[in-house]
């Protein structure tokens, strides 16, 4: 008998196997490389968490110049869009109910008249409260207009009371705030989105590929046929998840150049750590899927299995919506998902220019999450084998 | 027997094997009716975009017994929280930067000095953006705070009679709950899944062992196939819309105030859709590798994005906004949204139900177009 190749020969040869294959097959290339980088693209165009442009269906009943101006006002910042001119809230209302119009704002007969009296002017606003975000945001704009002008008002009135009965000046001290923002002026969606969105592509194209891969190996039998060969086990699993491991690579760095040629997503911090990060990552999801093809029979399982996991796991990772959020059970929950340190890692280095100082804790939890589930798959793996 | 009968027997065998096929694969089943319950979960406790407490971290120069009452006030309402006390502008960077805090409160020096004076007094807040949503509620509700410790101030909160007020009603949601929001579209979204990967997969993985060329070698006809094959896929789709619904109305009081008939008429037409373009995909992929992700792009991509179940179309950019017209899934989120929500009868929904049946004919007969060359 020959003796056994060495071990760096044997990985070569399956690593070599694994490209051929995976280079032969252009669907699956293109799959595995144009696919992300395409829907990273949709998604920075497509999601806008940003609550402007409400379409409003505006009743102006007293038609006064107060009444326009103010309706201006408050359309000036954007975030309420009129939509349609209503003749009175009926007309309004039937608007909300077909969804033309998502808010309304009802300037009833006698707003002038109120004003000038010294009397409380009502300003009436319906909001479409089926999408909570934009009804929220809606609301918020519309409060924090009438706060504002109602305060400025409340002060000339005072002021002219004062004046009116000859009274001092009142004690004029105030405190106002001035706000900055940091990391993000713009507070634009996609900078803060894409960090999000390759983590949720690298589960796709690793997490589900490797699954569906060994799974179907395991339905047409090449798995055992190349274990009667003198490859090591081992090696075999090495070598086939190392293209993989460049390929998550390549996605991230693609996918970050097109996000900030595209997105301006700022690169602050180091390209290393976010580099070191994508790797623990991907063996993190890489150990994932070869679990789960322990588990499964067919492809099919396969991938139902690894869309079961992806989809939580993508909910509490703080891709879409804010993990401070969440009832406490379920962010003590997110504490196990590795997503959820990845997502934290790119954003703090890619926005904030964070080092490895602030993202220590968060690159050590990646690490050993990594190492625990790559093991432990790598040891079931060797059992359904045995 | 006539042929009507004939293609009936034949369609119902068909659709026995294949039904026979998930019964014994009961993994697939449990995966398939599992997902639904865990995701409407997931997203009925977890997709939130409030933040009840927002932690801010106060850098007070001022050190007095004002500057302690104004922060006492920032944080009474218990919306803002103190996170941390800090010494130095850098000390209060750092925390935001690792995310500890979401804004960095300054209070200048001399404050106290500058109010007892009558003098202005400017609070700095700085906010971390790199979350727009989050930062806005930041600014939104300090804001207000500070405008009202203003007004406090000032003494205009006394004024017998407001100049302006604003009277706000929601209707439909009035209590903002995300879950009313997500669970219509959820189930879009769920059924996308279950229809179009589950053909994709089962279609191409008999592409793949060869077991369709044996179908093709017996006397049943293409349309009897797809038929056939399809028909098992639409009762475990139709079984998730009922599981979810169910789930939704039960565990989270999502209301039904349409008509159920009507719901179902709608989920039905959309699941057929989906089986068609499954079918579709298989039937070019042949590939079960392939069709994941021609499946993943789709369909579950474009119905998470393109049919407002997470993101408004309204503003999204011109292309994308066209684009979701052709996404089956916007019409039955609008639908679904409209028969649960609002309560809307046929007439409001006729045109969500006229775009789900041309998308539905238009994918078969492709589907089976496509069909019947790949058997010459």
């Amino acid at each position: 008998m020959r003796p056994r190749p060495s071990a760096a020969i044997q990985l070569v040869s399956v690593v070599r196997k694994e490209i051929l294959q995976t280079v032969r097959d252009k669907r699956v290339m293109f799959m595995l490389m144009v696919a992300p980088v395409l829907q990273l693209v949709v998604f920075g165009f497509a999601v806008d968490f940003t609550v402007d442009n409400v379409p409003t269906a505006v009743v102006d009943m007293d038609q006064t110049q107060a009444s326009r101006q103010h309706l201006r006002r408050i359309l000036a910042d954007g975030t309420l869009r009129r939509r349609l001119d209503a003749p009175n809230p009926e007309v309004s209302g039937r608007a909300l109910e077909t969804g033309e119009a998502a808010a309304s704002i009802i300037f009833p007969y006698g707003f002038q008249r109120d004003l000038d009296r010294g009397e409380t002017a009502e300003v009436q606003v319906v909001l479409d409260g089926s999408d909570p975000n934009r009804s929220t945001g809606a609301a918020l704009a519309v409060s924090r207009y009438f706060a504002q002008t109602g305060a400025e008002l409340a002060r000339e009135r005072a002021l002219s009371r004062a004046a009116a009965t000859d009274l001092q000046r009142p004690p004029m001290g105030s405190v106002d705030l001035t706000t900055r923002i940091w990391f993000n002026p713009g507070l634009a969606t996609p900078p803060f989105l894409i960090p999000g969105v390759l983590a949720m592509l690298l589960v796709v194209v690793t997490t589900i590929v490797t699954s569906m891969g060994l799974a179907r190996e395991r339905e047409i039998g090449t798995m055992e046929q190349v274990l009667v060969t003198p490859m090591r086990p081992q090696i075999l699993l090495l070598g086939k998840l190392l293209p993989f491991l460049a390929i998550g690579c390549f996605d991230v760095a693609f996918g970050l150049t097109v996000g900030a040629w595209v997105f301006s997503v700022p690169i602050r911090g180091s390209v290393a750590l976010v580099f070191a990060a994508t790797l623990c990552y991907v063996m993190t999801t890489l150990g994932i899927g070869l679990l789960i093809s322990t588990f499964s029979r067919t492809q099919q399982q396969a991938f139902l299995g690894a869309f079961l996991f992806a989809m939580p796991a993508l909910l509490l990772s703080g891709v879409m919506t804010p993990i401070r959020a969440m009832p406490e059970w379920l962010q003590l929950i997110t504490l196990f998902n590795p997503l959820r340190y990845y997502v934290v890692v790119m954003r703090e280095t890619l926005l904030k220019g964070a080092g490895l100082p602030e993202v220590w804790g968060n690159l050590m939890a990646l690490a050993v999450f990594g190492l625990l589930i790559l093991t432990s798959a790598t040891l079931r793996f060797h059992k359904r084998l045995a | 027997m006539n042929r009507a009968q004939r293609f009936f027997l034949r369609i119902g065998a068909l659709a026995a094997k294949e039904a026979l096929h998930i019964l014994r694969d009961v993994r697939t089943l449990y995966l398939a009716l599992v997902m639904p319950v865990v995701m409407l979960l997931i997203f009925g406790y977890g997709v939130s975009f409030d933040i009840d407490q927002i932690p801010i971290a106060v850098l007070d120069l001022d050190r007095s017994a004002t500057s302690r009452e104004l922060v006492r006030r920032m944080v009474a309402p218990g919306e803002v929280i103190l996170g941390a006390e800090v010494d130095t502008a850098a000390q209060g960077e750092h925390l935001v930067t690792i995310g500890k805090v979401l804004g960095l409160l300054t209070i200048p020096a001399r404050a106290s000095e500058d109010l007892a004076a009558g003098k202005p007094v400017t609070l700095q807040l700085a906010v971390d953006g790199s979350d727009g949503v989050v930062a806005n509620q930041v600014l939104s509700k300090t804001e207000a705070l500070a405008r009202s410790i203003a007004n406090d101030l000032v003494g205009v909160s006394g004024t017998p009679s407001p100049p302006m007020q604003v009277k706000m009603w929601t209707r439909y949601n009035p209590q903002a709950r995300s879950v009313l929001f997500m669970v219509p579209g959820l189930s879009a979204y769920l059924l996308a899944i279950a229809a179009v990967m589950l053909t994709a997969l089962a279609v191409a993985g008999e592409w793949e062992r060869g077991s369709m060329e044996q179908l093709f070698a017996s006397p049943v006809g293409r349309l009897e196939i797809i038929v056939g094959k399809l028909l098992p896929y639409l009762a475990v789709g139709m079984l998730q819309l009922l599981l979810v619904l169910a789930l939704g109305t039960w565990a989270f009081d999502v209301p039904i105030r349409g008509s159920v008939w009507l719901l179902l008429l709608v989920g039905f037409l959309f699941l057929v859709g989906m089986l068609g373009q499954g079918l579709l995909i298989s039937v070019i992929a042949k590939n079960q590798m392939v069709a994941t992700q021609a499946g993943a792009l789709s369909s579950l991509l474009p119905s998470m994005l393109l049919s407002g179940f997470v993101i408004p179309i309204e503003n999204m950019p011109t292309v994308l906004q066209g684009l979701s017209h052709i996404v089956a899934a916007r019409y039955l989120v609008h639908a679904l949204r409209a028969l649960m929500l609002k309560g809307a009868a046929f007439s409001d929904i006729s045109r969500d139900l006229v775009a789900l049946i041309i998308f539905a004919v238009f994918v078969l007969g492709v589907a089976t177009a496509r069909f019947r060359r790949r058997l010459a």
